[in-house]
């Protein structure tokens, strides 16, 4: 972490999903530099705040400001299931989303190398892993040297040995000044690289901090006493949203 | 897709502030870069689609197969186009909503289209790109085989032509020309239609529903609801050619009478509305279009 000032705020953001309302007035400030995550369980609106703050819905109401550079590429995205186009290589994806911000193909290898990718160069995008998708999505994500990447959920779905790989790409781009919001279940993966937490329950922010914060706070050692002691009810139980709008 | 990163809306505000930064600031490339390169994928994807190589052979072996087995080739150009006008007026939307019809879904699907908003591509040109990179395929599917049997009737005329004339009673390679030309514009008025198709649905299943709705609406509906309105009264004799020119299969069909068949006849009656039928042609190229782009931006 190098830097405390914000680069991008939200404050009261609602989120409507017609008469179902998945965030109420959510405000979060995301430091310049640092590796945030938003943690909460299934149907929290982790994934609707990520959307809103990324800029790719417009929330209910609230405000998001950016305080970043003027760039061409202001966020990058990694989807909760990255897919990309087939028929196509790990190559030849990149440079076309290299392309669109005006990078070329040193560029794009460069990219994939970030992520440990360049054996996979060649290789169509059809036959990668799981794993190998993913780190293609971060590498994505970093196209254009967004000063922000927004990761949805980078470890669901791999093997511990990948996600713990995932997550320390997530890292060492932090490492480099960039900016990280990811959300995850992986608390563990969490506790180790996250800078500040966010902890998401019922559409509303209930806890937030550094991790000593959060320890210290509920007098516990570990993110998953802290993430029993905010969400609080029954772990057991889905929780469905839908009863505020 | 924009380049706006903060989005809100009704009681929510946008705002963007400097603040100064560690990273390097950079624009965004032009938009005619960035057009080149939603064209260039869509090229490599075109070429790379197994199901349209197929398609292309397809599409040549029955427009070959048409003429050869009819014979048509060895008459002349006019018997020859007169002969495919038919099987083209079915098969050109086929091909052109095979084209288009997955053309955006597939990044919607993929999660693409979210990635897309990150990257500074505003969706027209998304839209536009696509569309451009499509057409060419399509075109060169369509217009391979038609060349193919232009050469096909220079080889294997019985009479030799020669003179190239544009009017009144003379079989003529530009009459075909002109045929093959407004075969073009037709199926990219269709590709435009099944690019808004691929715009608006969510799934493959309604994609496919709709783009079924739409082969049915252009091919066989808007025809039949003419042929009802003249019967029934509602259209009159001088209104008929411009009503038959809303339809874009009927405008089709109107022009190639009109600019290729009477023409070498030398005589007859006034099948189409010429210029209403090229405007409907336009006007359903543009508007489906403009409709992909709005779907895309909602």
């Amino acid at each position: 972490m190098t830097d405390t000032s914000p680069i991008l705020e939200a404050r009261g953001i609602d989120h409507d999903y017609g008469t179902v309302s998945v965030l109420q007035d959510v405000s979060v400030t995301i430091p310049k530099g640092s590796v945030t995550a938003l943690i909460g369980p299934n149907g929290a609106g982790k994934t609707t705040l990520i959307r809103d703050l990324a800029g790719l819905h417009e929330p209910t109401a609230g405000e998001i400001t950016y305080h970043g550079p003027e760039t061409a590429r202001e966020i990058g995205y990694l989807p909760q299931h990255p897919a990309f186009r087939p028929g196509f290589t790990c190559r030849e994806t990149l440079e076309f989303y290299a392309s669109l911000v005006g990078d070329d193909e040193a560029a794009a290898m460069e990219h994939l190398s970030r992520v440990g990718l360049e054996d996979a160069a060649e290789r169509n995008v059809e036959a990668l892993s799981g794993g190998m998708t993913r780190l293609l999505g971060i590498a994505q994500a970093t196209i254009g040297d967004p000063p922000i990447i927004v990761l949805d959920e980078p470890g669901s779905g791999l093997d511990p040995g990948m996600s713990m790989h995932v997550f320390d790409v997530a890292s060492e781009l932090a490492d480099e000044g960039i900016t990280i919001l990811l959300s995850s279940h992986d608390l563990e993966l969490v506790e180790r690289i996250a800078d500040e937490v966010l902890v998401l329950s019922d559409g509303q922010i209930v806890q937030r901090g550094s991790m000593t914060e959060l320890r210290n706070r509920f007098g516990v050692d570990s993110l998953w006493s802290v993430y029993e002691n905010a969400i609080g009810g029954d772990l057991d139980t889905v929780r469905v949203q839908g009863e505020h709008a | 897709m924009s380049e706006d990163v903060s989005a809100s809306s009704q009681s929510a505000t946008v705002q963007e502030t400097e603040t100064g930064t560690d990273r390097s600031t950079r624009s965004a490339p032009s938009p005619r870069h960035r057009l080149g390169t939603i064209i260039r994928r869509e090229l490599r994807t075109v070429v790379r689609t197994r199901t349209f190589f197929v398609l292309a052979l397809a599409f040549a072996a029955v427009v070959l197969g048409i003429v050869w087995v009819g014979e048509s080739v060895q008459a002349g150009y006019v018997p020859t186009l007169v002969d495919l006008l038919t099987p083209l007026e079915l098969l050109v939307p086929v091909i052109a909503i095979a084209f288009g019809y997955r053309a955006i879904l597939g990044d919607e699907q993929r999660g693409e289209l979210d990635v897309l908003e990150t990257y500074p591509v505003r969706g027209r040109e998304l839209v536009f790109g696509v569309y451009i990179g499509r057409a060419v395929g399509l075109l060169v599917t369509i217009l391979v085989p038609l060349a193919l049997v232009a050469v096909a009737v220079v080889v294997t005329e019985s009479d030799a032509l020669t003179v190239y004339a544009t009017h009144t009673g003379a079989d003529s390679p530009v009459l075909f020309g002109r045929f093959v030309v407004l075969t073009a514009l037709f199926a990219l008025s269709v590709l435009a239609v099944a690019l808004a198709i691929s715009s608006i649905v969510s799934g493959t299943r309604s994609a496919l529903a709709l783009a079924v709705v739409a082969l049915v609406v252009l091919l066989v509906g808007m025809d039949l609801a003419i042929a009802y309105g003249f019967s029934a009264g509602v259209i009159g004799d001088s209104g008929l050619i411009y009503s038959l020119a809303m339809s874009p299969l009927s405008a089709y069909r109107g022009l190639v009478f009109e600019s290729a068949v009477v023409v070498a006849a030398g005589t007859g009656p006034e099948v189409a509305a010429p210029i209403a039928s090229l405007v409907s042609l336009v006007v359903w190229t543009v508007g489906s279009l403009a409709v992909a782009t709005w779907a895309l931006n909602r």
